[in-house]
């Protein structure tokens, strides 16, 4: 409704407009040419009534010399032709009433006064002397109608019919105007509004002139182009967008179901690797073992040995089931994160693993350990390894010293543990974090080769990092880093 | 059936080698003069509830129950809890034998009532932590035979 209040507003600001416009300056003219026609009215009728005065004057002279009085009153009588003089009288050089026309009866002066005339009561009153060879012989005395409020009301009639018929011919214009102006841009505001409500672009303004609202239907049909077109991509690409998130969705559920699948697999294959796997291997080495306990004494030397290997191995072998079947787990268990006392954590691992792994001999050294937040039993796992693996390789030195700290750093701490044991060569570092693999003789220093691996795997589930540094016979430094940010890894 | 008399140990296992190793491992450490091998949990209700071919045997209870987690027909937790279930076994010690520490097998062996598990192959510190834990401090006496 606002949008035909605006059409009509500005069909009432047009006819507002050309009607004050007209009305404006046919008042200005109006009022110009009253002006002017009213003072030429006045000058006129003083210029006539004098003319008037001097006729009688002269005509009046004769009269006077011979002390005519009825010649003069005839000449006064002419008068009558004149219908706007309304007295006249003649005086005498002595000042009294020579002759006179009054048709009205209306009172005369009692005396002549000097030339002159003044307007007064609506009447023009005017007195010229009688003048022949310089001598003063009367005074002729004219009172004429001045009727300037008659002829006024005229003019103010004839202005409120020329205002009336030309404010007619305005509204006309106005209406004609409304046709041409208003009428394009109100159906340029139409289809605005079913656009808007129809969201239909295919509607087009229709073009009726060249002018500047032609120009602006061409304009707002040129906008609508755009608009469908863009609102068509819009459309599009808002489809295309649903299907492929329905798709992915589809994916992320297809893949869940298959990772859970998988990770069934898996459980049960490790199910059955720590079960079916070990019967056969326990019946090696514990057949082994009676064959050792029983036959011993019949085994010569060298059949004792390679019945030491058959044990050996096979007990090895259990332990690399148990590491591999550990490590399994480890990807599947659901971590259970916990504000963690990083240094109560590494004092208890030490304190164990010292009577444990034979690090009586070992001299630890911690420095701050800031606290962690992580699964407890995880990363109690991350100490006993690298802190056994520190106590391992440098328990072959004379003082072997095992150092634990940590640097916190901006999103992250680092905690290292370095010893001064064997080391490693850094060309194979990138092997230290896999499985099974070992950089040192099993003679030498026994292990499955699961143990950083599993570190590593436990601190990337953390959304941390593992690296280290060693260099032969030098020792080594492990690194993990743990993020600040509770959620800002894995956990 | 005078073999069956006096027993003091039904072992059910399935597998011959884990039997002879785990039979050895009890002699050796002389824990028992007496056990009873069967080769499956069927049998090993049988025996226990006196039926099928056990059906003559003494009323003699055994005093420990030792079954393998995984057996053909019945396994070791059915064997446990069927024998938990009745009223005139229910005092029997039972241990189940696995094969590995696996969480799933420690957790059935509890929920279905046995008194205590044991890893596979039962060696001495094992069994005599066991046999502490079911209560059986003879096990792990030399006891003459009267």
């Amino acid at each position: 409704m606002t949008r035909r209040g605006a059409a009509h507003s500005v069909r009432s600001k047009l006819l507002l407009g050309v009607l004050a416009t007209t009305g404006a300056a046919l008042l200005i003219t109006a009022a110009a040419v009253a002006y002017y026609d009213l003072r030429s009215f006045r000058n006129n009728l003083v210029s006539d009534i004098t003319a008037i005065a001097d006729i009688l004057g002269l005509a009046a002279t004769p009269a006077l010399e011979f002390d005519d009085p009825p010649a003069a009153s005839a000449y006064l009588g002419l008068l009558r032709a004149k219908p706007g003089v309304t007295a006249a009288a003649i005086y005498a050089a002595n000042g009294a009433l020579f002759a006179k026309y009054v048709p009205g009866g209306a009172p005369l002066p009692d005396l002549p006064e000097g030339d002159g005339y003044r307007f007064a009561d609506g009447k023009l009153v005017l007195f010229k002397r009688i003048v022949a060879h310089n001598e003063i012989l009367g005074t002729v005395y004219v009172e004429a109608r001045y009727d300037l409020g008659r002829r006024l009301a005229n003019y103010l009639g004839i202005l409120a019919a020329v205002l009336l018929a030309s404010l007619g011919a305005a509204a006309l214009i106005a209406h004609r105007l409304h046709r041409g102006i208003v009428g394009p841009i109100a159906s340029v505001a139409d289809i605005a509004h079913a656009v808007l409500e129809r969201r239909d672009f295919s509607r087009r303004a229709t073009k009726t002139s060249d002018d500047e609202i032609g120009v602006l239907v061409d304009a707002f049909n040129n906008m609508l182009d755009e608009v469908g077109e863009r609102t068509a991509v819009l459309e599009r690409t808002q489809e295309e967008l649903k299907t492929l998130n329905a798709e992915l969705e589809h994916r992320v559920a297809a893949r869940t179901a298959q990772l859970e699948a998988a990770n069934k697999e898996l459980e049960s294959f490790s199910y059955s690797v720590s079960h079916d796997l070990r019967a056969p291997l326990r019946a090696v080495g514990g057949f082994a073992e009676l064959l050792w306990e029983d036959h011993a004494a019949d085994l010569n030397a060298e059949a004792q040995r390679k019945l030491g290997v058959i044990r050996s191995e096979a007990a090895r072998m259990g332990a690399l089931i148990d590491d591999l079947l550990a490590f399994s787990r480890l990807g599947r268990k659901s971590l259970q994160p916990a504000e963690l006392d990083m240094a109560a954590l590494v004092d208890n691992v030490f304190a164990r693993l010292r009577t444990e792994a034979g690090g009586e001999r070992v001299e630890l050294r911690v420095g701050r350990l800031p606290q962690a937040y992580g699964d407890r039993a995880l990363l109690e796992q991350v100490w006993v390894n690298l802190l056994s693996n520190a106590i391992k390789f440098s328990s072959k030195k004379e003082q072997p010293v095992v150092e634990v700290g940590a640097i916190s750093e901006e999103h992250e701490h680092v905690y290292y543990v370095r010893d001064n044991g064997a080391g490693f060569d850094p060309r194979y570092k990138a092997k230290l974090f896999g499985v099974f693999q070992r950089l040192h003789d099993g003679s030498e220093f026994p292990g499955t080769g699961v143990g950083l691996a599993l570190v590593q795997r436990i601190v990337l589930r953390h959304g941390g990092r593992v690296w280290a540094d060693g260099k032969p016979d030098e020792g080594a430094t492990f690194y993990f880093t743990l993020p600040k940010e509770v959620g800002d890894g894995g956990v | 059936m005078e073999e069956y008399e006096h027993v003091e140990i039904l072992l059910a296992e399935d597998n011959p080698h884990d039997a002879e190793l785990a039979i050895r491992g009890l002699k050796k450490h002389k824990l028992a003069n007496n056990i009873v091998w069967v080769k499956n949990g069927e049998q090993a209700l049988d025996y226990v509830f006196r039926r099928g071919e056990f059906e003559g045997r003494s009323s003699d209870a055994p005093r420990l129950i030792l079954l393998d987690l995984k057996m053909p027909k019945v396994d070791g937790i059915e064997v446990t809890r069927i024998v938990k279930s009745d009223e005139r076994t229910r005092h029997i010690p039972v241990v189940i034998m696995t094969s590995s520490k696996e969480e799933k097998d420690i957790a059935d062996s509890y929920r279905c009532g046995a008194n205590s598990y044991i890893v596979k192959p039962l060696d001495f510190a094992s069994l005599v932590e066991v046999a502490a834990q079911v209560g059986f401090y003879w096990l792990a006496i030399n006891r003459p035979r009267p």
